[in-house]
């Protein structure tokens, strides 16, 4: 924790970068940035430091910030990422979101709000980090989270306030660790997966619209097409459920979006 | 999505035609059998139904032509919005950051001349962008009669000055048979055609310019204007799509170089208008490229 955290940034267009990369460093954060896509994938997937936050451009040369989102989270690396996008139409804010961004933000974006962005971003992940150095996990080894079937041992072991810990059908969610204990196996969570988790735990047993998980969780106001969440739904589905399938605990209410049912019947 | 919805605009269209005109035949087919012994009849009914049918066929020509020229505007807007928003993102970015922080004058000063640089991109962007929409409301009789080699010598003088450039770096061969070759076209468009070839030509050539720009007489009734470069080059799969609008190439090489994306696009707009085509053809990455664009001859003699 002596360190000042790392931010990651992945932006090509060098002004922009450059003006970035200052006031990150201004606000006493180290930078490292990458302007190519798949130098940035690269790096991303094996840094030699922990990474505390990614800003990820959606337009790159090479691979494309989508598709980095993407494989940073298939490799179960959930460093928090912060989307930038030039074109704001709510379904790129919802690719990015999709793809495993956990904010975003439209350009041109207002310093401020950038800044603040970030810090609730290290903030949500603050607690979660320093617990990973202390059960001598760290950030870059993804292997070991994923392959640590027995995850009660680490949960018991750190006091938290019961409103960050949510239990049902054997599983655990902790939000503040973003961690999903379930009896085979423990899986990390985004910080946009665990906001959309707790939206629904906090709203058992009613049904949820669509247009409002967009708005309340996402903030995208977007009349046409809101089946964008379905897919993030079926990623829930695949951390809460005994049978994918056929969802128990998430279901779909049709027509309308989406009901969360601690213990059904 | 709003592509597909346009393309079931122009199916539905296009659909309800046929079946209008289905339906007056059918009518027609019924007219002329219930009157098969009154000639006068029939001869109305044959006009009534020719001018319905070509009142359809109109009417759905019309309306696919609309429909068309709404999702290009509709593409050309998307495609407008990053190229206009970065340098605007980067200009507030540095204002914001001035007004958040006490800097040295320094550093000021930079940040002052980076604002500077982005609102000049922020201007050749508008300026393209315009151009742009100028070269869809020319009218045939804005062309002009125009021998090439002197409007294609001038722009290289002006490439040249622009990008600071020693004469050598940029030549001009001479035409085979020291023939005048002319072509009818709109002049102010054909010179922005070939400066954005050479202005292309030079910015791909990050390790030094050296550029070669042929006139040619092509399959008899054309005129060829090639220009090759020893730069960047393109890869096989790319030579069709650089031509698409605000298209740019991905990889290490082209990125690092500041562009619209708008530029091979105008350059085939205005081929395309006076009756011509583009193509591109490299080697392959690091070994150049030529870029062709072909005329229909025009005869000195015959205006």
């Amino acid at each position: 924790m002596s360190d000042s955290p790392l931010i990651a940034l992945i932006e090509d267009e060098e002004h922009l970068a450059q003006g970035l990369l200052f006031n990150l460093a201004a606000e006493g954060y180290r930078t490292h940035h990458e302007s190519d896509g798949d130098a940035a994938l690269a790096y991303l997937l094996a840094p030699p430091e922990p990474i505390a936050a990614i800003v990820l451009d959606c337009m790159l040369p090479g691979a494309d910030g989508f598709t980095i989102a993407r494989t940073l989270r298939d490799a179960q690396c959930f460093t928090p990422i912060l989307m930038l996008t030039a074109r704001a139409r709510p379904q790129d804010i919802l690719d990015g979101l999709e793809a495993g961004a956990d904010d975003y933000l439209p350009k041109p974006f207002n310093l401020n709000i950038l800044l603040v962005r970030i810090k609730s971003l290290l903030r949500r992940t603050a607690w979660q980090s320093t617990q990973s150095s202390l059960s001598s996990r760290t950030l870059s080894d993804p292997d070991h989270v994923e392959g640590e079937s027995k995850g009660e041992g680490s949960a018991s072991a750190f006091p938290t306030s019961p409103a960050d810990i949510y239990a049902f059908n054997n599983r655990t969610i902790r939000f503040d660790a973003l961690e999903l204990i379930a009896p085979h196996r423990t899986t990390r969570l985004t910080v946009m997966e665990a906001d959309l988790l707790r939206y629904f735990t906090d709203r058992a047993g009613q049904i949820v619209s669509r247009k409002q998980i967009l708005e309340d969780v996402w903030r995208v106001r977007e009349d046409t097409d809101t089946r964008a969440i379905d897919n993030f739904i079926v990623r829930l589905r695949r951390y809460i459920e005994d049978d994918p399938a056929n969802p128990t605990h998430l279901t779909t209410v049709r027509g309308i979006g989406y009901r969360f049912l601690p213990n059904p019947q | 999505m709003n592509i597909n919805r346009r393309r079931g605009a122009i199916a539905l269209s296009i659909t309800l035609g046929v079946l209008i005109v289905g339906g007056l035949m059918a009518y027609n087919i019924a007219w002329i059998i219930l009157y098969k012994g009154r000639i006068a009849a029939v001869i109305l009914g044959l006009i009534v139904f020719s001018l319905l049918v070509a009142g359809v066929i109109l009417n759905t020509v019309f309306l696919v032509r609309e429909v068309r020229r709404n999702e290009r505007q509709d593409s050309f807007l998307n495609a407008v919005t990053h190229e206009l928003k970065t340098p605007i993102a980067s200009i507030r970015l540095y204002l914001e950051t001035l007004q958040r922080r006490d800097l040295p004058d320094a550093q000021r000063a930079e940040f002052y001349q980076i604002m500077l640089a982005d609102s000049d991109r922020l201007l050749a962007t508008v300026e393209q962008v315009l151009k742009a929409g100028e070269i869809g409301a020319r009218r045939p009789h804005d062309r002009i009669l125009i021998e090439l080699a002197p409007l294609v010598s001038e722009c290289i003088a002006i490439t040249l000055l622009r990008h600071h450039l020693p004469p050598e770096s940029i030549h001009l061969e001479p035409i085979p048979g020291n023939v005048r070759l002319h072509v009818r076209a709109v002049s102010e468009d054909l010179r922005t055609a070939v400066l954005n070839l050479l202005d292309n030509a030079v910015k791909y050539s990050p390790n030094g310019v050296h550029v070669r720009c042929t006139l040619s007489i092509y399959r008899y009734t054309n005129v060829a204007l090639a220009i090759t470069d020893t730069g960047v080059g393109i890869a096989p799969n790319q030579l069709k799509r650089i031509f698409k609008r605000f298209y740019r190439v991905p990889g290490r090489n082209a990125v690092r170089i500041k562009g619209t994306g708008l530029g091979l696009f105008l350059v085939r707009a205005i081929a395309r208008q006076h009756g011509g085509s583009i193509s591109a053809s490299s080697p392959g990455p690091n070994q150049g490229a030529t870029i062709t664009i072909t005329l229909p001859l025009a005869d000195p003699a015959a205006h």
